[in-house]
């Protein structure tokens, strides 16, 4: 996920550090802060390629001063001129993580926030003691996200000023995923830099699984590395972590699996062999890699062929889709998009666990119907406004002018309005809707069908009539002489 | 197992006299027939009682939860007479419009109540009894884990004219006695759960040429486990709007109204209009997208008369066509317009139901437009697809062949996309043993894929089409007798083809497949089928197979060692020649062995050199020819010609 590094640049982050080897001048927090984001930004660099990053300061105003990019070059030569300011208060960096991250990747976007200070608490009004007190704080942030403060001092210090618990109570308060860090006392560059190697290393582990196809596999990554699902339903608390091995259950095509919502997209990278016995050129290393054939690329070649997504399985009860994807036309990739954990997520594939093998050359069985209808696929009667009664009436009456060929449908539509006023017991609609049908009878010209005027007559007496106020007793038509057979 | 109070409501109807009163607003009947005939009497105009306006909005919320949420919302009606009936259960057949419209005409005769005692107590007891039983949901909890606590809340609405501010506080009162009661009986008899949490909303209706005598409350806890609110409306134009109002709130919706849709005109079909539709769905729809400040995103909104809640207004966007495209989604909704039967939703609904997606366009605050959702039907069910906007996290990917194996150009891309369609999934039937469908569905890829060559050049087998029918058959679990046959005629077909020294179609590129001689390319490709075969051996069909391929290949490998005898003859000869030559061996004595008939010679030409050969044994070789030069020519009476010379010399 992107990360946002905030960094203190108030006036104490400008004080020497001692170090007991006196031989060299000490550093500064500042100087050993830069130095930690540098691993950091290589380790990310070298791990996670595809990783974005950002990098704001802040003291009592907060600057950008590189939004999210790849080049983290750029970030570093950010970090070689940096000017002191006033004193550190915490809410601006936040308010500054909150602008970046909501400027490029809006609130659907995790991020990984990462807040390096000295550990000191700001003064006044606005210490962080105050905006905790005040609940000033803009936490939780509109994205989801991890937050970690690393706060570069002396522990038995940071602690007697009681600045680890202050940051904690702001992890917590941002969701609680994340952690107050420290360096091992004493303060030096050995350990801020295992203190960020460390972050790293948890924060910033690539995923590494193998993409199973029956007997055909893959070494795979995936980028960015899948984040553990955790999050209370309706009906249940779930948490899920995305399992080593993806297993490819059988394959569905594009079009019926049709746009499904996604949790977490992901790009299945093959992951580079590794055998570590020929350390040879690691030009040569690539080039040979490149050269070897590869499930993955056959994988992509064939689900792009046959326009299909290759249904896997990627832990307990959790699914996702493997398919071709790019982002522009030339570039295509293949890409994992995991559903949300559960087998019955997809109403229009139904329960994964029921797909089984299809027989080569059926028609597609999906997407899989409704076993009822909803109300808006049959005729469903509403008549709350005048203009749903009206139609309703005007259904009838279409089809009582033009007796006695649509005798059927009259009576049909006769018996749905009829129900429909029994069920909300609204009888009024049945006497009104006789006089109508009377009323029609009267206007009938000369040369109608003698059989029109019996059946209007005919339905208006019966629409009166106790008997078919209930409901079992639809109103049938008149058998006369005069129809079709007789 | 917890369960959100939105899981079970039960509604109160209330049947009393006063609710049999009408509701005052009319509606006119005589336009219907207008225009047909002049001079007529005109129609009365119909109002509806004040009961049939509350059990259509009761209806009318019914049909927006079952549209939205098909399952686990559950909805109990109760009508209050003379005693309470329950319309309907909790089961899932229960729950659907076209029954409850049933079970509501069933009952609507029987519950007049006509006494002047009336109270709404025994409808309140109706549904905390309701609450108390399990849905089949909780049933089933409860069967799976008799120890698991099953928190069970619920919602009931009372519609009822009430008289004053009091009976609605009494109402309350009585209420939550009543549920502490409920909850005291309820702990120890079995099949009666606990209500854990509810919330009672009374709707005081009152006929519209009414004053209202009571004051709405807003929602408030009454006691640690009860919560109430009070609502007012006028029966016959604001009851139906209100209760859009409260669905909205208890279900967590939203409302998107679709704008600028064309459709033709009913009078002259050339003409064409735009029209809005108004659909409701869950807020999550806009999860992704309206978050940050409210001020961000007001320009969207819109309230329509009447309601209290806002509306999202999105542009649809003429369909593309294809509709085999996979679209960033973020999450799907079941939708359903707010009116159903209007003719514009209809024509939305129908458009959508047959197959088409509809794009739907965002205005951005800043001015421009993004697609950010999608509707789409899927087996009946409309959704609407929230899709990704913004910048993404998986911008500029690499490309496929950047990677490893990316510049492999021989990948069998077409066989493993016969696999692909080979190996599609289905909805199947559990079989008989328990296993689930997709296990099956497993265990016929693994069957396909367990001897799978990536590429042409690492086999012969795949380079030779004639053998796709054998491949194809092999990896079915099991094989017919005419299937076995089958197999044999593409492995015998194999033979002849070798018999005849038919070239096989040599790979392109690697590295191995040229220059390779022929003999060696069968021999590999026999032994790639036979590992092919044995890897699938599975069924006795199989073993026929296999036992046909073994045979076939035992026939050709016969004639092979016969050819390898020979040539180890002839490399022996060769390397066996200098060592007859040394001084110290004896003559040989079958020589015309080392010079063995090459095969183009006739028989005469045979015969002549074995002739040769036997008198060569028989009598001594002239001296001169043993230390002639080449070819053993020796000029006769060679001092003859010297001698000649000489005289002529002196």
């Amino acid at each position: 996920m992107p990360t946002v590094l905030a960094l203190d640049v108030s006036l104490s982050m400008s004080r020497p550090v001692f170090q007991q080897d006196r031989s060299e001048e000490p550093p500064t927090v500042r100087q050993l802060a830069i130095k930690g984001i540098h691993a950091l930004l290589n380790h990310i660099h070298h791990n996670c390629k595809l990783e974005f990053a950002a990098l704001a300061v802040y003291s009592s105003m907060y600057e950008i001063l590189g939004s999210f990019t790849r080049d983290f070059d750029q970030l570093k030569s950010r970090l070689a001129s940096l000017a002191e300011y006033d004193k550190s208060c915490v809410e601006t960096a936040l308010l500054g993580v909150k602008a970046v991250v909501a400027e490029e990747w809006g609130s659907g976007t995790a991020c990984q926030v990462i807040i390096i200070s000295d550990g000191s608490l700001g003064v006044g009004d606005s210490s962080l003691r105050q905006l905790v007190a005040g609940s000033r704080l803009h936490l939780p942030f509109s994205f989801p996200c991890r937050l970690d403060v690393v706060l570069l001092g002396e522990r038995a210090e940071l602690e007697r000023r009681g600045a680890p618990a202050a940051f904690q109570r702001l992890v917590e308060l941002s969701g609680g995923e994340g952690a107050v860090h420290t360096p091992e006392p004493p303060l030096s560059a050995k350990s801020t830099l295992a203190l960020f190697r460390r972050l790293a290393e948890t924060n910033y582990a690539p995923f590494s699984g193998v993409l199973h196809c029956g007997g055909l596999s893959s070494r795979v990554t995936l980028c960015p590395p899948p984040q553990t699902y955790n999050r209370t339903r309706d009906f249940e608390a779930v948490k899920r972590t995305v399992s080593p091995e993806l297993r490819i259950c059988g394959f569905l095509s594009v079009a019926d699996v049709a746009s499904p919502p996604a949790f977490s997209r992901h790009l299945v990278l093959p992951a580079p062999s590794e055998s570590g016995d020929a350390p040879g050129e690691p030009c040569s290393e690539e080039d040979e890699n490149a050269r070897t054939a590869c499930f993955c690329v056959l994988l992509h070649g064939g689900l792009k062929r046959e326009n299909a997504a290759a249904l896997v399985n990627v832990g307990e009860d959790w699914y996702g889709i493997v398919y071709s994807w790019a982002d522009n036309k030339k570039k295509a990739n293949l890409m994992l998009s995991l559903f949300e954990p559960g087998t019955n997520v997809l109403p229009w594939l139904g329960d994964f666990t029921n797909l089984g093998p299809a027989v080569p050359g059926a028609p597609s069985p999906f997407p899989i119907k409704v076993s009822r209808k909803r109300s808006y696929q049959q005729t469903c009667v509403t008549w709350t406004r005048q203009s749903g009664l009206h139609s309703d009436v005007q259904k009838v009456l279409r089809h009582a002018r033009k007796l006695p060929d649509k005798t059927q449908n009259f009576y049909k539509e006769l018996n749905r309005l009829r129900s429909a006023a029994l069920s909300f017991g609204f009888y009024q609609v049945l006497e009104s809707v006789a006089v109508i049908l009377e009323r029609e009878c009267t206007l009938l010209p000369g040369n109608a069908h003698p059989d029109c005027a019996l059946q209007l007559t005919h339905a208006a007496t019966a629409l009166r009539h106790p008997e078919h106020r209930q409901p079992g007793k639809p109103i049938q038509p008149l058998s006369t002489r005069f129809q079709q057979g007789s | 197992m917890s369960y959100p109070l939105s899981h079970k409501t039960v509604f109160v109807l209330d049947c009393s006299p006063a609710m049999e009163r009408p509701c005052g607003h009319q509606f006119e009947m005589d336009s219907l027939s207008k225009g047909r005939s002049s001079g007529l009497i005109p129609l009365a105009p119909v109002t509806k009682t004040m009961w049939t306006c509350a059990v259509e909005a009761a209806v009318e919320y019914c049909r927006i939860v079952w549209d939205i949420y098909p399952s686990a919302r559950l909805i109990r009606l109760i009508a209050n007479g003379a005693q309470a009936v329950s319309v309907n259960d909790w089961t899932a057949a229960d729950q659907h419009l076209t029954t409850l419209m049933q079970q509501l005409a069933g009952v609507m005769g029987g519950v007049r109540s006509a006494g002047s005692q009336h109270s709404l107590h025994a409808g309140l007891a109706a549904a905390l009894h309701a609450l108390g039983e399990p849905s089949e949901a909780q049933r089933a909890d409860r069967a799976a884990d008799a120890a698991a606590k099953v928190m069970n809340r619920g919602r009931v609405v009372v519609v009822s004219q009430l008289a004053d501010d009091g009976q609605a506080r009494r109402l309350r009162e009585w209420f939550a006695d009543a549920l502490l009661q409920h909850n005291r009986t309820a702990d120890g008899a079995a099949g009666r759960l606990t209500v854990h949490s509810c919330e009672l909303v009374l709707v005081s209706v009152h006929p519209d040429t009414a004053e209202c005598p009571v004051t709405p409350r807003p929602p408030a806890p009454l006691s640690a486990i009860l919560s109430g609110s009070v609502v007012t409306a006028k029966a016959g134009t604001q009851l139906a709007p209100m209760m859009m109002n409260l669905v909205l709130s208890h279900y967590e919706l939203a409302s998107t109204t679709v704008t600028g849709i064309p459709m033709k005109e009913e009078q002259n079909s050339g003409s064409s209009a735009n029209y809005d539709v108004e659909l409701l769905h869950p807020a999550k729809a806009y999860e992704s997208i309206l978050q940050g400040s409210p001020a961000d995103h007001a320009h969207l909104r819109t309230r329509r008369d009447g309601c209290e809640y806002e509306t999202i207004t999105l542009k649809w966007c003429t369909p593309r066509t294809s509709s085999a495209e996979l679209h960033q989604c973020t999450s799907a909704s079941r939708v359903t317009p707010v009116d159903v039967n209007s003719r514009p939703s209809s024509c939305l609904t129908n458009f959508l139901l047959s197959g088409r997606a509809v794009m739907l366009e965002m205005p951005r605050r800043s001015g421009g437009k993004f697609v950010s959702h999608m509707l789409a039907a899927h087996g009946g069910e409309i959704f609407m697809h929230a899709l990704g906007s913004g910048r993404s996290v998986l911008e500029d990917p690499p490309s496929v062949s950047e990677g490893a194996g990316g510049r492999v150009t021989d990948y069998r891309i077409t066989e493993f996309g016969r696999l692909v369609s080979d190996n599609r999934l289905a909805p199947g039937e559990a079989s008989e043993e328990g296993g689930v469908p997709l296990h099956a569905a497993l265990e016929r890829l693994a069957r396909h894929t367990r001897v799978w060559p990536m590429t042409l050049s690492e086999s012969c087998l795949a380079a030779l089409p004639s053998l796709d029918s054998l491949t194809a058959l092999l990896v079915k679990d099991s094989l017919s007798t005419d299937e076995v046959l089958e197999c044999k005629k593409a492995v015998y077909n194999l033979v002849s083809m070798e018999a005849r020294h038919e070239p096989l179609p040599v790979t392109t590129s690697g590295a191995r497949g040229r220059g390779v001689k022929r003999e060696e390319q069968y021999r590999a490709l026999w032994s790639e089928l036979e590992a092919l075969v044995r890897a699938h051996c599975r069924s006795d069909g199989h073993q026929a197979a296999l036992e046909c391929v073994l045979e076939c290949r035992s026939q050709g490998r016969a004639a092979e060692e016969r050819l390898g005898l020979d040539q180890a003859m002839e490399e022996l000869d060769r390397c066996g020649a200098p060592v007859q030559d040394s001084p110290l061996s004896p003559p040989p004595t079958k020589r015309w062995r080392r010079d063995r008939p090459p095969a183009q010679l006739s028989l005469l030409e045979m015969w002549n050199q074995r002739v040769d050969a036997d008198n060569a044994l028989k009598r001594l070789e002239f001296s001169g020819r043993l230390n002639g030069g080449d070819n053993n020519i020796v000029k006769l009476y060679a001092r003859l010609d010297k001698d000649k010379g000489d005289e002529v010399k002196k």
